[in-house]
């Protein structure tokens, strides 16, 4: 630590460098404020959704969220915080039109897009939502300009889409965000017994939680929702402590799954419960996702990272993509069981 | 089962002109809903019956006496909870209904959603033929001025609360003969938020929860502060761990005050007919009927009791 934090002054004084280690966490370097780069080893998890994720676009999903973790390890490595890291993230798994996220989010019974998305600051509990809001391209950023430039916390449909405007927020025609795919599955379910639940098949809510090297957490989650659901459905996501939470003292989480099940039992609230009582990540995970399954007969996923950097991904349902960056190694995985270890330079 | 009915009228400081009409308006539901349980209803009915009575009721910020967002518009929020099965149903930024709290719980009912907001909540509502009311009918003299005042001033929502200015939320807690309980949160939110805004009446586990297996909790305060902590389910997260409704209140509305200083009050049941009604603002009307007796109270440790022979829903 001695060794590293001299070389760190050293390269300051010499000017900009942009990069220390890959597995350090460089001070950010402004002109006359240096911040103190802490002593975390910073991690990141994200999550592509949990569902029922078909063998052909096994490989896609695994690219996305691959995609999604390095960028927000990027982020942490070059000293960023955790909340960007999370946004940062996430706007790459909503521009990623395999995901149930921005572009490529799922229609609702009359054929528009509305988007749910939440971000969660765990150093003050501050946070930032919308819900039901169309015509942008990434809810998540918007979310996050409700927690830094508002009073409020959760901003929903016509309202979000006017503070959107005054933010200077381009808007994104309907049509741009839909793909084939999701209009496809749209008129499927038109059709007299369809069965829209069960067709959700592989199109999860997306999110990312992360600890940065001050030792700060966040969560970030983004999901156009149900498909075929009702105009104005709101689900967990955008909900505080269903859809996600972080707080420095306990850790972060960002859950995806049947979003009405998620709701019932406050499911990112009721794991960090589990490990404010001593349980790891892994066992609070497990023992959140059982109560769901058990108490309302939902299923579902969640990721999570807790203060010491212990992390983990876990799901009740057949799959759930995710991937995890943690001491320069990359984690990613799909089925039950499953955690592919690769070497970070490898990956990149 | 016992059946306790327990009842709040919104956190704030309540201004003097108000503290009457405000005890009055928590007995009238209170007596209400307990009347809904002593004839054989379920809590589920009870609380609805309850809020019912308190949106109706132009003393309160719910329903008719709601205030205004920065446009000059009526948006209204509630939640209903079912601690049976967990199921619940809850609209935000619905406009032009009289009862938000008896479409929440048509939300739950007929549909297989959990919330419904907005254009597509208002749409569904002319779909079940609800009633719908003008936003004149809605609005208050009181509330206008109110409106006018803050838009003048462009006061900002932490100025509000910091000076508890502000308005608050209905809610009402019960447990019935079979030993399920209910909770039900319904507000106009607060005077000149932006279009738009949900706070935490609508936001299951920060309005309220309902979970047999341990009680009830409806909240009301500064509304962000209460998502920021999920207040509700943190209340039932100590009485869990073995705390009674009183100690749970306190220590959640204590951990929300010093981790995002917020201020707040709320109801709680336990699962065997304990009850609280507590708040770390100026004031709350708050009333509770258990046995017959109806307790009531506004200021802080304040507790006044009267026996009851006859209870109707007016």
């Amino acid at each position: 630590m001695q060794e590293e934090s001299s070389e760190r002054g050293r390269k300051r004084r010499n000017g900009a460098v942009k990069q220390v280690g890959i597995s350090g966490c460089m001070a950010r370097i402004g002109r006359g404020k240096i911040s103190h780069a802490g002593n975390m080893k910073p991690v990141i998890v994200v999550h592509g959704g949990a569902g029922k994720i078909v063998k052909e676009l096994d490989e896609t999903y695994r690219l996305g969220v691959k995609r999604a973790v390095l960028k927000g390890y990027d982020v942490l490595r070059q000293g960023g915080s955790a909340l960007t890291a999370v946004e940062e993230a996430v706007i790459v798994m909503e521009d990623e039109p395999i995901f149930n996220a921005g572009h490529g989010s799922v229609l609702n019974e009359k054929g528009y897009i509305e988007m749910d998305a939440i971000i969660m600051d765990g150093k003050n509990l501050d946070s930032g939502a919308v819900s039901a809001v169309r015509n942008i391209a990434n809810p998540i950023k918007l979310a996050r300009l409700v927690m830094e430039k508002t009073d409020h916390m959760l901003l929903t449909c016509e309202g979000a889409t006017l503070f959107a405007k005054a933010q200077g927020i381009p808007e994104t025609p309907n049509d741009t965000l839909i793909t084939e795919r999701s209009r496809k599955r749209w008129m499927k379910n038109l059709k007299e017994n369809s069965n829209p639940i069960a067709d959700q098949i592989g199109l999860g809510t997306v999110g990312a939680v992360a600890i940065d090297c001050e030792g700060n957490m966040a969560c970030a989650t983004s999901t156009g929702g149900l498909t075929n659901k009702m105009v104005g459905r709101v689900g967990d996501t955008a909900c505080i402590g269903s859809g996600g939470y972080a707080d420095n003292n306990v850790g972060a989480v960002s859950t995806t799954g049947h979003g009405e099940s998620i709701m019932k039992v406050i499911l990112a609230r009721l794991i960090l419960h589990y490990m404010e009582q001593g349980k790891s990540p892994e066992e609070a995970a497990d023992a959140g996702l059982n109560y769901m399954k058990s108490r309302v007969e939902g299923t579902g996923g969640a990721i999570i990272v807790n203060s010491s950097g212990d992390w983990t991904a876990k799901f009740s349902t057949n799959q759930m993509s995710w991937a995890a960056v943690k001491d320069d190694q990359l984690h990613i995985g799909i089925y039950h069981g499953e955690n592919n270890v690769i070497p970070l330079e490898k990956a990149l | 089962m016992e059946p306790v009915i327990v009842i709040h009228g919104g956190a704030w400081a309540i201004p003097d002109h108000l503290a009457e009409c405000s005890k009055t308006g928590v007995k009238n539901a209170a007596k209400c809903g307990y009347s809904v349980l002593v004839n054989g209803g379920n809590s589920m009915q009870a609380v609805e019956s309850a809020v019912r009575i308190l949106e109706d009721d132009r003393s309160f910020d719910a329903g008719h006496g709601a205030v205004l967002n920065a446009n000059g518009d009526v948006e209204l929020d509630a939640l209903i909870m079912d601690g049976k099965n967990l199921a619940a149903g809850t609209v935000s930024c619905i406009k032009n209904i009289s009862n938000p709290v008896t479409y929440a719980r048509l939300v739950l009912e007929k549909t297989s959603h959990s919330m419904l907001t907005g254009k597509g909540a208002d749409a569904y509502a002319e779909k079940l033929n609800i009633a719908r009311v003008s936003r004149d009918e809605l609005v208050t003299e009181y509330a206008i001025q109110e409106w006018e005042q803050y838009h003048k001033y462009k006061q900002s929502v932490t100025n509000l609360f910091n000076t508890e200015k502000a308005h608050d939320t209905v809610g009402a807690v019960a447990i019935d003969s079979e030993g399920n309980v209910s909770c039900a949160t319904s507000t106009g939110g607060i005077t000149n938020k932006m279009v738009g805004r949900v706070g935490d009446s609508p936001i299951l586990g920060c309005g309220g929860y309902a979970d047999n297996h341990t009680g009830a909790v409806s909240t009301t305060g500064h509304g962000e502060s209460i998502m920021k902590v999920t207040l509700a389910r943190l209340v039932l997260f100590y009485m869990e761990q073995g705390d009674t409704p009183k100690a749970a209140a306190d220590q959640a509305l204590e951990y929300m005050l010093h981790r995002v200083h917020g201020r707040g009050g709320l109801v709680a049941v336990s699962k065997n007919g304990q009850w609280a009604a507590r708040f770390t603002t100026k004031r709350m009307a708050w009333a509770s009927i258990q046995n017959g007796i109806l307790t009531y109270g506004l200021n802080p440790e304040e507790k006044f009791q009267e026996c009851l022979d006859n209870f109707s829903c007016r």
